[in-house]
This record gives C-alpha cells, sequence and structure tokens, in this order.
C-alpha cells in the first residue's frame, strides 16, 4: 500500500523466457536481496519501490527532485501464460527484457519478445532496456558481449549486462529505463503544449530513497 | 467481450493468486485515483482563481490570470507560449532555460505528466482505454458458489482448499460479462464511476476484508474508467462552472423568492442570492489520527460582500458541513464578527468522524451575515472533497467564495429508474371508479449504485422517496422500502400515481430522492434526480423544479412518447436539490 504521497507513478514490466531471472531481478531491485531458489511465477505479480528522480538542465545543473513510486510488474516467463501476461503489456509504460546469458535459446527468443512487445505495448515503440542476466557465470555464458551489443543497437535500445547473483547493473539499468521514461513524458508535454522549439534537454539522476524517506508504506 | 482473454487453463489456486495480485494492483491504483483527485482539484481551484481561457473574451491589458491591469507593456513579450494570454509577471513560471509559461500552462503540463496522461494519451488509440489488468479480471470473474469465500478469513490461504470444477468456468464467466455490459450499456462511458472505487475504500480502512475478491470484480465496468475520462469530467465541471457563474450575474437581478421554497426544504431558511459573493476564506485543516477528528481552523475571510450594501455592514460568521449530512448535529459555526468585510476568527471547528468516512464528505464552509431579526443573509461558500484534501500540509489556504448556484462536483451514484405512463383509455379501472379517471403514471424503482457511505460502517441504509411536483405533499409522497447495509441497493418498489392526463405530463415533475435512514437522527440525503420535461415551466408558471436535464429530460420523454410501455435510463444522482437552476 503505499500513501500516494509521491509526485509520479511509473510502471515498468519484466518479460523474457522462463528462468531467466526476472523474480530474481526484480527481488534483487527492490530489496537487495538474492534468492537463489528457482520459483515459477504464476501469471503476473507486482513489486513496489519508492525512488528519487532528479531532473537535470541542460548544463548539467540540477534540477528538483522528486518522488518516483515504482510499480514493477513481474511477468511469467511460461509459454501456457502467454494470453494472460501480454494482456499487461499495454499497463507499463517501459519494459526490461530480460535473457539468459547462460542460455542461447532465451537469446534468440528476444526477437520474438520485441514483436509482442510492439503488438502489445502502449505504443508502437515504447521504451526498453535489453537485459542480459546471470553475468556472474562467466564459465557457462553461451552469449557473448558483441552479440547481444549488435542486437540492442539494431533496436535502439540500451543492453546491460545484469547480474542479480551481484547485484551487478541491477540498478543501473532501470535507472536507465526510468530516465528514458521521464525523458519521454517530457517531450509528450512539450509537445501538446505546441510553442517549445528548443526544449531544454533534460537528463536525470537517480538514487534509491533515502530509508527515512521510505518509512514503512511499502 | 472481444478482448476477454480465455484464461480457462488456470487451475484454481492460480486463479486466486492471480487475483490477489490484482487486488493488491487495485489498491495502489485507488490511491493513485485520490492523489490524480488532489492534483486535478488543484487545477479547478487555479483555473477557478483567474481563468481566463482562450474561449473567452476578455478586456485586453490585463493579465489572463490574475486580472491586474499590465498597463503598456509589449504583447509579444508578455504572451504565454502556451495559451497565448496576456500574463503578468507574478503569474509566470521560469524553466531552466529561461523561458516561461503561466502558471495555468505550467500546472497543466504538470498534470499531465504527473497523472500519466502523457501515457494514457498514447493508449487510448491502441486500446481504447482497457486496462490490462481490468481485462484479466474481467476474464477470471466469477466464483462459482461452490469455491471457498473469503468472508473474513482476511488474506488466510483459503485457496489451498480448492480443486473442483474448472472446465466449464471459461464459459461461465464469459456469459456473465456479456450480461453486466448488457445491464450497463452506459456506465463504461461514465466518468464519474472513477469514484467507485474511492468509495470502495472504506471497508478495506474498517479492517474487515468482506466481499473482497466476489464484490470487487461485480463493478469491473465502473473500473475500467480511465484518466482521461476523469480529465473530461473535470473539463466538464470547468465548463459547467463557468456556464453557471455566468448565469450567475445575470441572475443577480432577479427575484431570489423562487429559491426560497426550495432552498428552506433541503437547506436552512436565509436570504439567498441577495448579495452578489466576493472575497475569500482563509483556514486550515488537520487529521488527528488517535482521535479521530478533523480540525478546522478558520483563520479569516478577506473582502466579503456586504450583506447590507446601503449601510456598508455585514457581521459574518462562518458555517461548516461535511456534506452530504446537513443534519444539525453536523453543523459548525464560528463567532459572529460585527461590522466587518475582513474578520478574523482564528477559532477551531471539531468533527469527530472516522478517516475513511470523511474521505467520502464534502467540506463545505458558508459564511453568512447575521442579522439580529434573524434573517440571515448567504454571503458566500466553498467546498472541499475530502478525498482530494492533501492532509499532510497544514498550510493555510486560502480558497475564493462563490454563489449558491455551484454545484458539488461530488458523483453520488446513479439510480436505475423504469416509468410508463398508462392512458386512461387503457387503463381498465377507468370505466369503472371517477376516481381512475385519467391515466396512471407507475415509476419502477429497480436499483441504485455506487451510491455513498452515510454510516460510519462505509454503507448506508437507503431508501428513495418520491414526490410528484408541483406537489409536495403526503398526497404525491410515496417511499420505497429500506435497503439496508449496501451501497448498491435494489429496491424493485413501485411507485404509482392515478388521475394523470396525458397533458398532464409536461407540467408535472417527478422528483425522486435517496436518503440514508438515520432512526435516531435526521436523514442524510445521498442524492436526487427530477424526471420533467426540464424547461422552468408548468402551468405557464414560471417555476424552479422543472429544472431537468439531460437523460433526466429524455427519459421524461421516452415514456411520455410510448405510453404503456417501460421506458428505462439510469440516471446520474444529483449532489444537492437545492440549486434548481439548471436551465
Amino acid at each position: 500500500m503505499t500513501d500516494g504521497d509521491y509526485d509520479y507513478l511509473i510502471k515498468l514490466l519484466a518479460l523474457g523466457d522462463s528462468g531467466v531471472g526476472k523474480t530474481t531481478f526484480l527481488y534483487r531491485y527492490t530489496d537487495n536481496k538474492f534468492n537463489p531458489k528457482f520459483i515459477t511465477t504464476v501469471g503476473i505479480d507486482f513489486r513496489e519501490k519508492r525512488v528519487v528522480y532528479n531532473s537535470r538542465g541542460p548544463n548539467g545543473s540540477s534540477g528538483k527532485a522528486f518522488k518516483v513510486h515504482l510499480q514493477l510488474w513481474d511477468t511469467a516467463g511460461q509459454e501456457r501464460f502467454r494470453s494472460l501476461t501480454t494482456a499487461f503489456f499495454r499497463d507499463a509504460m517501459g519494459f526490461l527484457l530480460m535473457f539468459d546469458l547462460t542460455s542461447q535459446q532465451s537469446f534468440l527468443n528476444v526477437r520474438n519478445w520485441m514483436s509482442q512487445l510492439q503488438a502489445n505495448a502502449y505504443c508502437e515503440n515504447p521504451d526498453i532496456v535489453l537485459i542480459g542476466n546471470k553475468a556472474d557465470l562467466s564459465d557457462q555464458r553461451e552469449v557473448n558481449e558483441r552479440q547481444a551489443k549488435d542486437l540492442a543497437d539494431k533496436y535502439g535500445i540500451p543492453y546491460f549486462e545484469t547480474s542479480a547473483a551481484t547485484g551487478q547493473n541491477v540498478e543501473k539499468s532501470v535507472d536507465t529505463l526510468l530516465d528514458l521514461i521521464m525523458k519521454r513524458m517530457e517531450q509528450c508535454v512539450d509537445k501538446t503544449q505546441a510553442s517549445d522549439t528548443a526544449n531544454g534537454e533534460s537528463s536525470g539522476k537517480l538514487e534509491s530513497a533515502k530509508p527515512e524517506d521510505r518509512k514503512c508504506a511499502c | 467481450m472481444s478482448e476477454a482473454v480465455d484464461l480457462s487453463f488456470l487451475s484454481d489456486t492460480e486463479r486466486d493468486l492471480i487475483l490477489q495480485v490484482l487486488q493488491r494492483d487495485e489498491e495502489l491504483r485507488k490511491a493513485e485515483e485520490r492523489r490524480i483527485r488532489r492534483l486535478k482539484n488543484e487545477l479547478l481551484e487555479i483555473r477557478r482563481k483567474g481563468a481566463k481561457r482562450s474561449s473567452q473574451r476578455y478586456s485586453e491589458r490585463t493579465c489572463a490570470r490574475c486580472q491586474q491591469s499590465l498597463g503598456r507593456v509589449s504583447p509579444k513579450a508578455n504572451t504565454c507560449r502556451g495559451c497565448n494570454h496576456l500574463v503578468c509577471r507574478d503569474c509566470r513560471s521560469y524553466s531552466i532555460n529561461s523561458t516561461w509559461r503561466c502558471k495555468v500552462c505550467i500546472k497543466e503540463a504538470e498534470l499531465k505528466k504527473a497523472t500519466g496522461d502523457w501515457f494514457y494519451d498514447q493508449r487510448v488509440n491502441r486500446f481504447a482505454n482497457r486496462l490490462g489488468s481490468d481485462v484479466v479480471r474481467l476474464s477470471l470473474r466469477h466464483k462459482p458458489a461452490g469455491r471457498c469465500s473469503r468472508t473474513g478469513e482476511g488474506r488466510g490461504p483459503c485457496w489451498r482448499a480448492s480443486g473442483v470444477h474448472l472446465e466449464s468456468q471459461s464459459g461461465v464467466s464469459a456469459d456473465e460479462n456479456e450480461t453486466i455490459f448488457k445491464k450497463n450499456p452506459r456506465r463504461i462511458l461514465r466518468p464519474a464511476d472513477y469514484t467507485k472505487s474511492v468509495i470502495d475504500l472504506c471497508p478495506e480502512d474498517m479492517g474487515s476484508e468482506t466481499g473482497s475478491l466476489g464484490d470487487r470484480s461485480k463493478s469491473v465496468p465502473g473500473l475500467n474508467t480511465e484518466m482521461d475520462e476523469e480529465e473530461e469530467d473535470i473539463d466538464n465541471l470547468v465548463e459547467i462552472h463557468r456556464r453557471r457563474t455566468a448565469r450567475n450575474s445575470i441572475r443577480s437581478g432577479t427575484s431570489s423568492s423562487t429559491l426560497g421554497s426550495m432552498v428552506s426544504l433541503y437547506s436552512e431558511a436565509g436570504d439567498f442570492g441577495s448579495v452578489s459573493v466576493t472575497g475569500e476564506i482563509a483556514f486550515s485543516l488537520s487529521y488527528e489520527l488517535q482521535t479521530q477528528t478533523l480540525l478546522i481552523k478558520v483563520k479569516e475571510c478577506h473582502q466579503l460582500a456586504y450583506a447590507d450594501e446601503a449601510k456598508k455592514r455585514s457581521n459574518p460568521y462562518v458555517k461548516t458541513y461535511l456534506l452530504p449530512d446537513k443534519s444539525r448535529q453536523g453543523k459548525r459555526k464560528t463567532t459572529i464578527k460585527r461590522n466587518t468585510v475582513n474578520p478574523l476568527y482564528n477559532e477551531l471547528l471539531k468533527y469527530e468522524i472516522n478517516k475513511s468516512l470523511l474521505l467520502g464528505r464534502t467540506l463545505q464552509f458558508s459564511v453568512w451575515h447575521h442579522d439580529r431579526f434573524g434573517r440571515n443573509t448567504f454571503l458566500g461558500e466553498v467546498e472541499i472533497p475530502m478525498n482530494s484534501w492533501n492532509f499532510e500540509s497544514q498550510l493555510e489556504e486560502c480558497l475564493p467564495l462563490h454563489g449558491k448556484v455551484w454545484i458539488s462536483p461530488q458523483y453520488k451514484g446513479e439510480l436505475v429508474v423504469s416509468m410508463k405512463y398508462i392512458p386512461s383509455a387503457k387503463h381498465l379501472g377507468a370505466s369503472t371508479s371517477k376516481w381512475e379517471e385519467g391515466g396512471e403514471l407507475q415509476v419502477w424503482i429497480k436499483e441504485a449504485k455506487n451510491l455513498t457511505a452515510a454510516k460510519s460502517c462505509g454503507t448506508s441504509d437507503s431508501f428513495v422517496k418520491g414526490y410528484l411536483l408541483p406537489h409536495r405533499n403526503k398526497g404525491t409522497k410515496r417511499k420505497t422500502p429500506v435497503a439496508k447495509k449496501t451501497l448498491n441497493p435494489h429496491y424493485n418498489h413501485t411507485f404509482v400515481y392515478n388521475r394523470i392526463n396525458p397533458e398532464d405530463l409536461q407540467h408535472i415533475c417527478l422528483e425522486l430522492t435517496v436518503w440514508d435512514r438515520e432512526p435516531l437522527a435526521s436523514n442524510d440525503f445521498l442524492g436526487g434526480v427530477r424526471l420533467g420535461i426540464g424547461n422552468g415551466m408548468s402551468n405557464g408558471q414560471v417555476v424552479d423544479w422543472m429544472d431537468s436535464t439531460g437523460e433526466e429530460v429524455s427519459l421524461w420523454q421516452k415514456m411520455r412518447q410510448y405510453p404503456g410501455s417501460w421506458a428505462e435510463g439510469t440516471l446520474q444522482l444529483r449532489s444537492t436539490m437545492a440549486k434548481g437552476l439548471f436551465l
């Protein structure tokens, strides 16, 4: 439960093959803990986290700090839940598309997930971050970085190699996605308010909400 | 439902797990809805204060926001790029790259971001605003009776006991969806359904888990309403408000006597409309959780109108209600300040009320001139829906007062009514009894939806009362039995009025009001409708009660048009009957 004491509610969604580590990844992100056990997600779930987003002016001057409440949807990777999970795509403002660096098949399926997204997200080109998870298992690696990077470039999306086990890049990848969304939001609003031609490129920087800000809300 | 997903493959356990997730999501959404409501109210307030909009004409050389004179300024440098109005320096907000927009444009842009409208506006192109989680919820809907009920168990994992018939389910739930949508063809479009979930909040806060999933899913058609419908709602209100204020200025010259009769019935007697309202009220609110008390600090008023323009006199006091409760017990007053239009009160008014119940109320301040001879004069009022108030901020607020005609934006629910007019010739009794001369009007009060909770347990014991105006007396008074402990009561009760000629139908008006029964106090008004032709006239006279609009008129006309057959409609309940100024 939240108290509504935030400036933005941003909804993200993690998707990808079964077993790539979506749930574990999100658990690391929200609770900074690692659970090595594999518990298959039943259809759909979500976690929440409060962060502070700092908007930045064009010259790096620090702007306002906003309280952002993140709702992180976790979807089942299993094929049998597909009709259910894709229904949730439309509710998300940005996507964490994940594959397993130790599974070539999960990487090959990224294309399929991309087309699922294009068909079922709120628009045809939503904000997405490509994530190769389980980077800590280097001896079992089946996907090399170049391959993955090329694919991400092809789609024009950022790519991160992460590890829910060590926490490597977990926060960074989510922050990047949030930043993309916040920028898009600014642009959408600017566009509708016609005028602005040279709109100030604002970029953001994130940091986790301080413990005292979080209280016991979630 | 073309959009429904086939989820028949899910096991019982899985279904229940998913429903739990959806319920958590709904809680989050409710908090979000309240937040958005609060934000939009803030915008409304800003617009209301200055409010030159692009569609209106205004004198040049004044700031579009604060109406201050601008003197000689270059139009180019002082025009807001958002709305193209001239705006003074005080009403601007500069961004980092030293461009500026006016306060309203800035607020609108902020709102678009904060409410997520930037996102929903795009999504609507693809999905017509149906939430994915609602699609799934709909598809999962309908829990067969054989299953365990969640009541009382809280979050206990009673679904583990499950395991019966699963295959048949999908078919059932699809049908069920269809009937829901057929039954409420209009509901889907209705913006105000939005508040439904706010109403839903009450039981939750009370710590009772009753009817969590089952009941909740019943409200699904209302749940898919979206933020931009809300936007529409607000815009609508702004529009209504604008029309009303315009009308108000026209009316202020006319006699207020037509209002008197109405007002005295539903509100207090007094002199309305004789002064044109000015000024504002400064106050702050806080809520004390330990004592469950709302504390209203009435600080002061500024620039009130003179009750007696000639003598330049006003003896103002402030009165509050937590609407819909307009009972004597619900009234609080400050002291009377003599001979001032800038009274300083610094007085504390208290209401002991449960927080969840409070969120369903609207705080109304009204300012009155006290007259020694008992005829007090209305000096203005302002309403604040409590569900949009930010209790964390205990800052002092200063809101402009407005006249009586302003309609509170509260959504009060709906009333489903079926009516039939049977002309005398077709009526069997006509030939036998003189009393049966003329036709018969049958009013079938079917049900109400989403009523306001008037009792602390988050429900209401409601009934419907009917009068056939112009006769507001025992002869035309009808009542349904009381439907206890529900906000969605099924009355299924018929009122019958005899001896009505077809031509009477354009001179009478059926007034239906919904009340919460309070055995030891006065009943609480929950909402009402007036059904008639709505032209403001009856038998050649101007009357204030012939004020039906929209669906109220069309339902009445449909009934007139097809004698002998039922005309059914779902009517939005008005939040007050006192206004009588719908024309």
